[in-house]
């Protein structure tokens, strides 16, 4: 089986406005397809790695809606409960508005525990893990004391130490526009440690500080006193059933003062996802028919390829190549060039995360292409490849000697 | 002896509309071993549908063609790449050259199918563009070539693996007088000095009587075959009379 390889990357060359516009289609469907996917399976993932042992108690009417202080106990109290913290939304900014990230009041007392599987310490007051030997475990708990020692003391994610150039030990100031302190001065907080997210669904730019410096903050300033909070976070115990124990929470606030709606937290993130609504769908949609509508493209270019190389495949043939020479050399052909535009547009996509990241934003904090992504993207641009060769392929294998060199060149 | 071509009542027929067609009707010819023979006949009388069925690219309806002593109608399809490969050079009219190769990439295309090595093939197409005078052009791309040229580089493509026999249709159709004389000449020479039988399909006249022997062909049928010089032919010319005679 004799093939003059060569052949192919000459064809595409000396072809090259139409091999550039074939690729440049390819890249640009492939691109999207690996955008759209990744929108899609990092919203899968949120919800997938979602705690199942972890309920959300939260107001039946609405998140903005607080729940009272002392359902606290209440909560915790309920058999099968295990941890409750509380979760209040800061809703400050740093420098302006339009620097977002999320900061969110919690109870530091059993808030790390409760979240061991979601985000590891990786710097704490004495450094960073491996400076001057400081084991993992070490820097948890220098920053865990930290954060008890200190009423100000807050963690931060790694997304915001690269954003802002933040640093352990920084004074971070934040105005705050639902609970501004009277004297309009700022909030001020301390920077103790940094985390780094251990799942997908926990986002690297939150800041999390002690529940009662927020509480007293609020009831010293007078007028906006801590009087509920957002959401509490619940840890099943184990041997209980997440479900039945949200529905006795939910059971025992039945007749007031305010109902509650305790969704498991995958529930809790699916909701949010539902709120995209069929966007998703839509966005896949007309993303799958410009990719259709480029993978004919393709075809088109092989089409047209193979028209002229008939005379070609006679040459070969009367030469003593085998018929399926031609054949092998157009599916080469079509496979080369729907890879290379396929790879350029995973490579762009993957290139373009961290802009993207950044545009999206809050919205998709966990933006990313995937490795799994990339695979099927590119297993995608090798099938369009296959099919988009495979006509012309058996045609010219077909085509007898004759006829291939009667034929126009 | 045998010949280095016998073609034996060969029929080949196309069916058009429910008409048939017989383009080579009982043909008998042969050519021997170092021969150099010019088809001539007018337009659709059967010359090119000949040669290919002699190069194994077409097939016969009836008769028995062989080459070097292998019969070309029965042997297998799968097998008659191979046996191309080592028996026939081809040269064309026109659509000759593979555009987006080199001269010396064309001329090693064929010997792609050869067990040689990678020098060994450079070597040899080297060597077969020194004959036909364009060893300093083989990095040319045919649209660098003249019309001449490029038929002399397809000429050295079909001596490149030296097959038994190069069979030329109308190498010189696209050509000016000088360059089809030039091509003539050379395939002349290759004839007479590397002793190589060749058939070539010509309208000229004057490039056939350049060749040994013209055959004459109409309808199908080879009406008569007529034997050039016999000064210049020498001692070839009585085998090519026997030849006639059969
Ligand atoms: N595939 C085909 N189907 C039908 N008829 C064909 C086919 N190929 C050749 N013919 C017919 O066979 C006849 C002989 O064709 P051939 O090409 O051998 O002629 P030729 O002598 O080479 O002519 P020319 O000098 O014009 O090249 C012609 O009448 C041609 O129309
Ligand atoms: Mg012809």
């Amino acid at each position: 089986m004799r093939t003059p390889w060569r052949l192919v990357p000459r064809h595409l060359r000396a072809h090259w406005v139409r091999t550039g516009l074939t690729a440049a289609a390819m890249m640009v469907a492939v691109f999207l397809l690996c955008f759209l996917m990744s929108i899609v399976t990092v919203l899968e993932k949120a919800v997938s790695e979602s705690s199942a042992n972890r309920v959300v108690p939260q107001s039946a009417v609405s998140l903005f809606v607080e729940l009272p202080l002392d359902y606290h106990g209440k909560i915790a109290a309920v058999p099968g409960v295990e941890n409750v913290a509380k979760f209040q939304w800061f809703g400050g900014y740093y420098r302006t508005p339009e620097d977002f990230f999320a900061q969110f009041a919690v109870s530091h007392e059993v808030f790390f525990d409760m979240y061991e599987r979601d985000m590891r310490l990786v710097e704490g007051p004495n450094g960073p893990v491996g400076a001057s030997g400081l084991s993992a475990d070490e820097v948890s708990a220098q920053v865990i004391q930290a954060m008890s020692d200190n009423r100000r003391a807050a963690i931060v994610g790694q997304g915001l130490i690269r954003d802002f150039e933040w640093k352990v030990g920084d004074l971070i100031p934040m105005q705050s526009v639902f609970v501004p302190k009277a004297d309009g001065s700022a909030w001020e907080f301390e920077v103790v440690g940094v985390y780094e997210p251990l799942k997908a669904n926990f986002d690297d730019r939150t800041m999390f500080f002690r529940w009662d410096y927020y509480e007293e903050t609020c009831n010293n300033a007078g007028d906006m006193p801590a009087t509920g909070v957002g959401t509490y976070s619940v840890t099943i115990e184990e041997g209980y059933e997440s479900g039945e124990v949200a529905a006795r929470i939910d059971a025992l606030f039945a007749n007031g003062p305010q109902r509650t709606w305790t969704p498991t937290e995958a529930v809790f993130q699916a909701t949010f996802v539902a709120m995209l609504g069929n966007v998703p769908l839509f966005v896949s949609t007309i993303g799958g028919a410009v990719a259709f509508a480029i993978f004919f493209s393709v075809v088109n270019t092989m089409l047209m390829a193979a028209r002229q190389r008939s005379s070609e495949a006679g040459i070969l043939k009367a030469l003593g190549f085998r018929n399926g020479v031609m054949g092998r050399l157009m599916l080469a052909e079509s496979i080369l060039l729907s890879l290379v535009g396929g790879g350029l547009g995973v490579s762009l996509a993957i290139a373009t995360q961290e802009p993207f990241r950044q545009m999206l934003g809050a919205m998709l904090p966990q933006y990313a292409v995937l490795n799994e992504t990339a695979m099927i993207a590119l297993g995608v641009s090798l099938l369009i490849g296959v099919i988009a060769g495979i006509g012309p392929a058996v045609t010219l294998s077909r085509l007898k000697v004759t006829d291939a060199l009667r034929s126009e060149g | 002896m045998s010949h280095m071509i016998n073609v034996d009542n060969v029929t080949k027929r196309y069916e058009r509309g429910g008409e048939v067609l017989t383009v080579l009707d009982n043909l008998c010819l042969t050519v021997d071993q170092g021969d150099f023979v010019s088809l001539m006949g007018p337009s659709g009388s059967g010359k090119t549908t000949i040669l290919n069925c002699v190069g194994g690219i077409d097939t016969v309806d009836a008769g028995t063609i062989t080459v070097n002593g292998e019969d070309v109608t029965t042997m297998p399809q799968r097998r008659l790449p191979d046996w191309r490969a080592q028996n026939i050079g081809f040269v064309f009219q026109s659509f000759n050259l593979v555009p987006v190769l080199t001269a010396m990439e064309n001329v090693i295309l064929p010997l792609q199918l050869t067990p040689l090595s990678r020098k060994e093939r450079k070597a040899q197409a080297i060597f077969a563009l020194e004959i036909v005078g364009l060893a300093d052009r083989m990095g040319h791309r045919p649209s660098q070539l003249s019309g001449g040229q490029e038929q002399r580089v397809a000429i050295a493509r079909a001596i490149a693996t030296d097959p038994a026999v190069i069979l030329a249709d109308e190498p010189t159709g696209d050509l000016d007088r000088e360059n089809a004389n030039a091509i003539m000449e050379l395939l002349q020479r290759l004839n007479t000095e590397l002793g190589k039988t060749i058939v070539v399909v010509t309208h000229d006249h004057v490039a056939a009587e350049m060749t040994k022997r013209i055959l004459h062909l109409d309808k199908g049928v080879l009406e008569r075959t007529e034997v050039m010089g016999t000064a210049a032919a020498g001692a070839s010319a009585g085998a090519a009379s026997g030849t006639a005679a059969s």
